[in-house]
């Protein structure tokens, strides 16, 4: 077990003694006071003493756009519903004389989370990377001469490369709350907030809805970093892997909607890597489950681990 | 007997249709250092990465210390020290960090040994200095520096005097020595530099097309051949001496690039210089011309053709 965590270290050291790594977290931290920076400028009053009143004007929108949405021809179901469930979230507050939260750190941290699209590039050109750079730099043959099985020297790399992405992500997340608190105050660990659920709306927690939002999004970071891998592994070049990655990244969504009128395109890994739609209820086609898409997940995770490991373990280290 | 530290028997390699390697056989000792030379493309190369479990063995076996490199992989290995092909080590790192990445893969490789092989390789005053920052010298000592860690029985060096200037190529030749006599390690060198492997190797096998084409063994093969040597004499006249030559003592000669040589049994050097100098022959110099390892490489391979 040792050797096991000595390794993981190793790999530790070569990703973060090395200046493009350095710059990943700058760009990081620069975007988050940024962000608050812009944010402050803008007016975050919600208007207290007439809240009820600004709720009722918002849904009277919602209905607006909804019929609007309705009279057009394409299908708009999931806008459509998302301001059904504005308006089910403005009522559950009047009802239960609930204000709009006023903005501080957590609503900061929640925002915040588009930054993780972020966080997942740079953690598809570590993956793409890791195995990659060793045959680029020649330090392959020295690396494989060792007392550590092929096998064992995979899955410190790819270890190392969830745990990049785990400690990125937590990265965003703490620089998130202390810049929040240093620009818009803390609302405390009991601070509620109002969310849709599938059997209604409900109260829950700031903090346990941020750490939710989070951790749905480690999924997805998870999946796309494990493809990196693979193609890393499998073709030895991280150009090829950056790019292929970056591209699914970016067109997945696009992938499942081009296909969306076919029985099959739930199959399609970016229809099951958002599993916050469960907890929402804003479920992407009929039928699917939360276990459906666990099982397509685990699918697609142990393909891709298996056609790394193949291509790995299997292949000659032949001279350039 | 010796103990026999790497062993091939028989060893095959096969990519797609194409037979690279048509069985290698040979064992090297515990204190030995054997060469291993042949014109390019001849194989030294894939050989040397199926000894270290790098490709693949279509057929036969690799053994070190009588562990099988394919069956008992870790056992094998830890046995081997090796730099394979260029000594490429992480270019952001420092010599030293690249000698600690390397030490946490091995079991007990303290820090005071890390200190002890950089002393042995001299890298003292630069080892904190990043890799990129290295001539080709000194990788090729931080290279040998990385391979010794773990104290291995086998050391495998592709072309390990490569870029390093003549002081460095007779340091490391003679550290190379020391290494075999002194710590009984087995040292296998690959090198083309046919007069550099002679100076630092017991024997010598010679690989072409894929196949072991002989052994040579170093400092007795000079004892065998002294009955026929090739003698370089510095006479004038050059035309005259050669006639002589021929005329009284029924040797043929011929005159290459200024000198006059020939094939004679050594104890007839005595006569020709006393026939040359009876008839009025200036001799300035008598060479006697040792069969160099390349004479005996060309021999044996000829003209090197790629198949």
């Amino acid at each position: 077990m040792s050797s096991f965590i000595k390794q993981i270290y190793n790999e530790h050291i070569k990703i973060y003694v090395r200046k493009p790594t350095w710059v990943m977290y700058f760009i990081l931290l620069a975007l988050v006071i940024g962000i608050a920076a812009v944010t402050q400028t803008t007016d975050l009053t919600n208007n207290h003493e007439n809240w009820e009143q600004a709720l009722e004007e918002e849904n009277q929108q919602s209905q607006e756009v909804i019929q609007n949405l309705r009279e057009a021809d394409f299908n708009n179901e999931l806008s459509i519903q998302m301001n059904e469930q504005a308006i089910e979230r403005n009522n559950y507050r009047l009802e239960n004389e609930i204000p709009p939260n006023e903005y501080g750190a957590w609503s900061f941290v929640e925002d915040n989370v588009f930054l993780l699209s972020l966080v997942s590039l740079f953690t598809i050109i570590v993956a793409a990377g890791i195995i990659a750079n060793e045959f680029k730099w020649g330090t392959i043959k020295l690396l494989l001469i060792r007392p550590l099985t092929r096998t064992k020297i995979l899955i410190t790399k790819y270890i190392s490369v969830l745990l990049f992405a785990l400690w990125t992500l937590v990265f965003v997340w703490v620089t998130s709350l202390i810049v929040g608190m240093a620009f818009f105050g803390f609302e405390g660990f009991t601070a509620t907030t109002v969310v849709n659920r599938p059997d209604g709306v409900q109260e829950v927690t700031l903090f346990s809805e941020v750490m939710k939002t989070y951790g749905f999004r480690l999924i997805n970071l998870v999946m796309m970093a494990t493809f990196a891998f693979m193609i890393s592994a499998v073709f030895r070049q991280s150009s090829l892997a950056i790019g292929l990655a970056i591209f699914l990244m970016f067109t997945g969504n696009t992938i499942v909607e081009f296909f969306a009128d076919r029985d099959w395109a739930k199959y399609i890994l970016f229809a099951n890597t958002d599993l916050q739609q469960f907890s929402t209820g804003n479920i992407m086609f009929e039928g699917m489950t939360l276990g459906f898409s666990i099982t397509m997940l685990m699918v697609y995770f142990v393909l891709f681990l298996t056609l790394a490991w193949t291509f790995f373990t299997k292949r000659d280290v032949a001279g350039e | 007997m010796p103990n026999v530290a790497m062993e091939l028997n028989n060893v095959h390699k096969k990519i797609g249709k194409h037979e690279i390697i048509k069985g290698v056989d040979f064992s090297v000792h515990s204190g030995e250092v054997f060469g291993l030379i042949g014109p390019n493309g001849a194989g030294k190369t894939t050989t040397i990465r199926m000894m270290v479990g790098l490709l693949s063995i279509t057929e036969g076996q690799v053994k070190i210390l009588g562990k099988s490199i394919q069956s008992e992989y870790r056992d094998a290995i830890s046995e081997v020290g090796a730099i394979i092909e260029n000594p490429e080590m992480y270019p952001f790192m420092s010599g030293y960090k690249n000698l600690k990445h390397y030490a946490r893969m091995h079991p007990g490789v303290t820090d005071e040994r890390i200190q002890e092989v950089i002393q042995l390789v001299g890298l003292e005053k630069r080892i904190n200095e990043k890799v990129k920052r290295y001539s080709l010298g000194m990788r090729q000592r931080l290279g040998i520096a990385q391979a010794l860690l773990h104290k291995p029985s086998v050391l495998i060096l592709d072309e390990p005097t490569n870029g390093l200037d003549p002081a460095g190529i007779s340091e490391i030749r003679q550290y190379i020595r020391r290494l075999a006599e002194d710590e009984n390690i087995a040292v296998i060198i690959s090198s083309h530099l046919l007069s550099e492997i002679e100076l630092m190797c017991d024997r010598v096998g010679i690989i072409q097309h894929g196949k072991m084409v002989n052994f040579e063994s170093i400092g007795k093969s000079d004892d065998q051949d002294e009955d026929v040597i090739k003698l370089q004499l510095d006479v004038t006249p050059k035309d005259k001496a050669q006639e002589i030559l021929k005329d009284q003592l029924q040797i043929d000669s011929s005159i290459q690039k200024g000198f006059l040589s020939c094939q004679i049994e050594k104890d007839h050097v005595p006569s020709i210089v006393k026939v040359l100098v009876e008839h009025e022959v200036d001799v300035y110099q008598v060479v006697s011309m040792k069969g160099t390892l390349e004479d005996k490489f060309f021999e044996l391979t000829g003209e090197n053709v790629i198949e």
